[in-house]
């Protein structure tokens, strides 16, 4: 049940509430017209639980770092990526190269900053594009249903059998090497699973009273669908793109490793551990320090995953 | 006896014919390899190993077991060990005793023939076989049976995908296309148990190359009539080699055994030996674990054990010549510009850039490796590609690229390698950057990619390696950059009077002429920059203390199992431990 705060109850008079809301029958009024759904007790009460999960937050606290160094990675780095210095080849770490140099003498933190770059774009472009790939099909499959929601479904399944990898792999060696090819090899196989979540999602709320409701006093299917449907369907969207974001950056990883992912000079994670790891009983610093970077972000993502699926699930109120 | 002539005309049809035949090139020059070697010694018997030389206090191991393989060699599981019917079975070679072998040298030498001799245009070749020559279960090895093997190679019910190889055997041709059903026509014949006459289609002086290689090796007739395609099972496998196969356990390991039937059986000293199916990324731990006695390295072992007291004089450097180039493709921008391809020459800090290959490169001035017929050291060559930022810069002068800036997008490939390949052309990509301010992107393709993408001539600038096939300057000019080459060109670079200077070292018998064509030939290439040597290949294996009797070649270095030379395991022997 929930515990509304005098808060959200401020909120509730203020706008329509998107679960079971008796104002979805006033629609269309230029009122709910003014306020977006959103702004709902349930995010907030959200993000109030989400607050209180310190595992979660301390996930939040490393994604928001990481954000950080990758947009300022040109400010952080003591030097260029591509310096490099054949003197000292694969040294361990000292007080000019606090991480040690990597095979071509190049500043392995460096290095790292800039790869943080490279893996934050890809987790995020590449749910862009899942997100704008997938949602559409699961709403529209989910919504119109009968023959279109029929067709739909057995095409995600069909793109559901493919192993996930094998598949990157495939549509990478078609495409090339290289960032924006990653962003749409990974958009273009990781759509399945959240477009299968909206079509459920979409599915049970198209049933709800509320929505009834609105299509009784004429709403047109578009309004039906944006505004009443998908607002509410938006939770479990939010906890994929979550979840979704370390998996497009560990796959990003896996291919820069076995060298079908981003091109050199241009450093990631995976790849230099890739690289590193040949000679890891000889110079064990160059995949040693990119494997926990890419360890650690894994954590923090999915801590703050779990987070946010915590916090929004309706059962843990 | 005297070696008949063999013309060039010879060669080009052997050439043609195999190549035609699915025998890559590359394979078919290898086997070739001993006739530019070949001395006036010419074929003489030799004891199949040399029995063991001990230093004073040494004494010969009690168990004399080999253990070897790892760092690439035997990473994938053979298909078979029927190199009669498969040249590219990568079975185990020391199995099997051909006519001829070749020695450390790449020189053919007789083997289980003990006299070779032809007519006097070289048309008709006879081989006297050894009579103490048998197979492992006791019973003679015979004339006949090479002439069942070879014969069984050429059957077109075989499907043998390499038959052509002995397409210069009289009849072979037409018997392998199934245009004469009778395989009696076909001119391998044996005069009773232990001579056998070989027919050939036309003079050929090159004939006891071929029988000296994989593709000439003999089967056992009653395994193969008994088990099909699983004849070289352990089970199974009858061989007349130096050893037997006690157990294969598929992708793990093969055990081979000293074959007592061998007639050279005596001096093989070995009584075991084990070779394990390791993939090369586990490296030089199993060596280092003491679970094989003799490795190949890879870059990111080689380091460690060099500077480990405990390890430093185990390893050494084998031959494996090659050289590493880039190959600017003059027929897209912005290399279509003879000054921008001069500036990237000027910029390649060769010594640099070896570096980081960690001992698997040396800085290289020109195509041929030093030590091998062909190389160059002339200060006049050497100074024409020379590593000089402000000359590169300077050649930039009046192109759209002054100052370094405006470069389009540059992609350099490369096939995926290892042995160094990968941080070697990232180097190159440092050294561009630093120096022409030229950002490129490394693209590395898989292999089949990369071939057929290269020889359509796709590819910007290329990151490349030859090794070298033969040690003629014919195989590093001619066979990769001939402009007259129609398949398998490299490159879109052409240059008329480069290809006149190879067709006159073609052409000409005197070394010594026929050398000063190479070399104005890797003037003409270098000045016109059809292509940049950055690094010669260099090889290294390890090999604990108590392994002795690898043999060396001509230039004193440790000469290894491979491709052509396969007599290792009959000479190696183990000392006790000191």
């Amino acid at each position: 049940m929930a515990r509304w705060t005098p808060g959200s109850d401020i909120n509730v008079t203020a706008g329509p509430r998107p679960l079971a809301d008796p104002d979805a029958i006033r629609a269309p009024s230029p009122l709910a017209a003014d306020v977006p759904a959103r702004g709902s007790s349930l995010w907030r009460d959200g993000v109030r639980r989400l607050r209180r999960n310190r595992l979660a937050m301390a996930g939040g606290v490393v994604i928001v770092l990481l954000c950080l160094i990758a947009i300022f990675a040109d400010v952080l780095a003591p030097l260029p990526y591509t310096k490099t210095n054949f003197g000292r080849l694969n040294e361990a770490p000292s007080r000019a190269y606090p991480l040690g140099t990597d095979q071509l003498g190049r500043d392995l933190l460096s290095r790292m900053i800039y790869g943080a770059r490279v893996s934050m774009l890809v987790g995020l472009g590449a749910q862009l594009i899942i997100v704008a790939i997938g949602v559409p099909i699961g709403a529209l499959s989910g919504f119109v249903g009968g023959r279109t929601d029929l067709a739909l479904t057995r095409f995600i399944d069909v793109m559901y059998a493919f192993p996930r990898l094998l598949f990157v792999i495939l549509v990478m060696s078609m495409l090339g090497a290289g960032l924006t090819n990653i962003f749409i090899a990974i958009g273009l196989t990781g759509w399945v699973g959240i477009a299968r979540q909206t079509r459920a999602q979409v599915l049970s709320i198209k049933q709800k009273e509320y929505v009834e409701g609105a299509r009784a006093l004429g709403s047109r299917a578009g309004r039906l669908l944006f505004r009443h449907v998908l607002p509410n369907a938006l939770t479990p969207i939010v906890v994929a793109v979550t979840f979704g974001i370390p998996e497009a950056i560990f796959t990003e990883a896996a291919l820069s490793f076995i060298g079908v992912g981003i091109n050199p000079p241009t450093p990631s994670w995976g790849q230099m551990v890739g690289e590193g790891q040949q000679y890891i009983r000889s110079y064990w610093h160059l995949c040693v320090f990119p494997s926990i970077a890419i360890a650690v972000t894994m954590l923090a993502f999915t801590f703050f995953g779990d987070g946010v699926r915590d916090a929004l699930d309706p059962k843990m109120k | 006896m005297k070696r008949p002539r063999i013309s060039d005309a010879q060669m080009d049809l052997l050439a043609a014919r195999l190549a035609a035949g699915g025998v890559g090139r590359r394979d078919f020059l290898r086997v070739a390899a001993g006739l530019a070697a070949l001395g006036a010694a010419g074929f003489d018997a030799r004891p199949a190993a040399a029995a063991p030389k001990l230093a004073a206090g040494e004494k010969l191991a009690r168990d004399q077991h080999f253990r070897y393989g790892g760092g690439g060699w035997f990473q994938n599981d053979p298909s078979s060990h029927d190199y009669n019917k498969d040249l590219y079975c990568s079975g185990v070679p020391a199995l099997w005793a051909g006519l001829m072998k070749f020695d450390a040298n790449f020189q053919p030498v007789p083997y289980v023939a003990e006299k070779i001799s032809s007519n006097a245009e070289g048309s008709v070749w006879t081989f006297t076989i050894r009579k103490d020559s048998r197979w492992s279960d006791g019973s003679p090895c015979t004339a006949k049976d090479f002439e069942w093997s070879w014969k069984r190679q050429m059957d077109p019910a075989s499907k043998n995908p390499y038959s052509s190889y002995f397409y210069d055997i009289k009849g072979a041709e037409p018997f392998n296309k199934g245009k004469v059903p009778d395989a009696s026509q076909v001119g391998v014949q044996a005069k009773g148990d232990w001579t056998l006459e070989v027919t050939l289609e036309g003079p050929r002086g090159y004939f006891p190359v071929l029988s000296a290689y994989l593709a000439a090796l003999p089967a056992h007739r009653p395994s193969v009539e008994k088990h099909g395609d699983k004849w070289t099972e352990a089970a199974n496998l009858v061989c007349n080699g130096p050893f037997t196969l006690e157990a294969w356990e598929h992708n793990k390991v093969m055990v081979l055994r000293k074959n007592k039937h061998f007639f050279g059986a005596k001096d093989v000293t070995l009584d075991k030996a084990t070779i394990p199916i390791i993939s090369v990324q586990s490296g030089a731990l199993p060596y280092e674990g003491n679970e094989l006695d003799m490795t190949s390295l890879q870059t990111g072992d080689l380091k460690r054990l060099r500077d480990d007291p405990r390890t430093a004089k185990q390893v050494f450097r084998y031959p494996f010549p090659g050289t590493w180039y880039l190959t600017p493709q003059v027929t897209k921008p912005p290399f279509d510009n003879l000054k921008v391809r001069r500036a990237v020459a000027h910029a390649i800090d060769r010594d640099n850039v070896v570096r980081v290959a960690d001992g698997f490169a040396v800085a290289a001035h020109s195509m041929i490796p030093p030590g091998f017929p062909g190389a160059v050291d002339d200060k006049k060559i050497r100074d024409i590609q020379r590593f000089d930022p402000k000359a590169a810069m300077a050649q930039l002068k009046g192109t759209p690229f002054e100052g370094g800036r405006n470069w389009p997008k540059i992609t350099l490939t490369m096939r995926e390698e290892g042995y160094g390949s990968k941080p070697l052309a990232e180097a190159v990509q440092s050294v561009l950057l630093e120096h022409l301010n030229m950002r490129t992107e490394l693209e590395v393709l898989e292999q089949r990619v990369f071939r057929a993408g290269l020889w359509k001539n796709d590819y910007q600038l290329v990151w490349i390696r030859w090794f070298m096939d033969y040690p003629d300057p014919h195989n590093e000019y001619f066979d990769t950059f001939y402009g007259k080459k129609t398949e398998g060109k490299r490159q879109a670079w052409v240059n008329d009077a480069f290809d006149k200077e190879l067709e006159a070292g073609r052409d000409t018998r005197d070394l010594k002429k026929r050398l000063a064509h190479y070399a104005k030939a890797e003037e003409i290439m270098q000045t016109d920059v059809g292509y940049i040597p950055v690094a010669w290949v260099a090889r290294w294996a390890a090999a604990k203390p108590q392994v002795r009797g690898l043999e060396k070649n001509k230039l004193g270095e440790t000469v290894v199992e491979g491709n052509i030379y396969f007599d290792m395991l009959p000479h190696v022997y183990m000392v006790e431990r000191a």
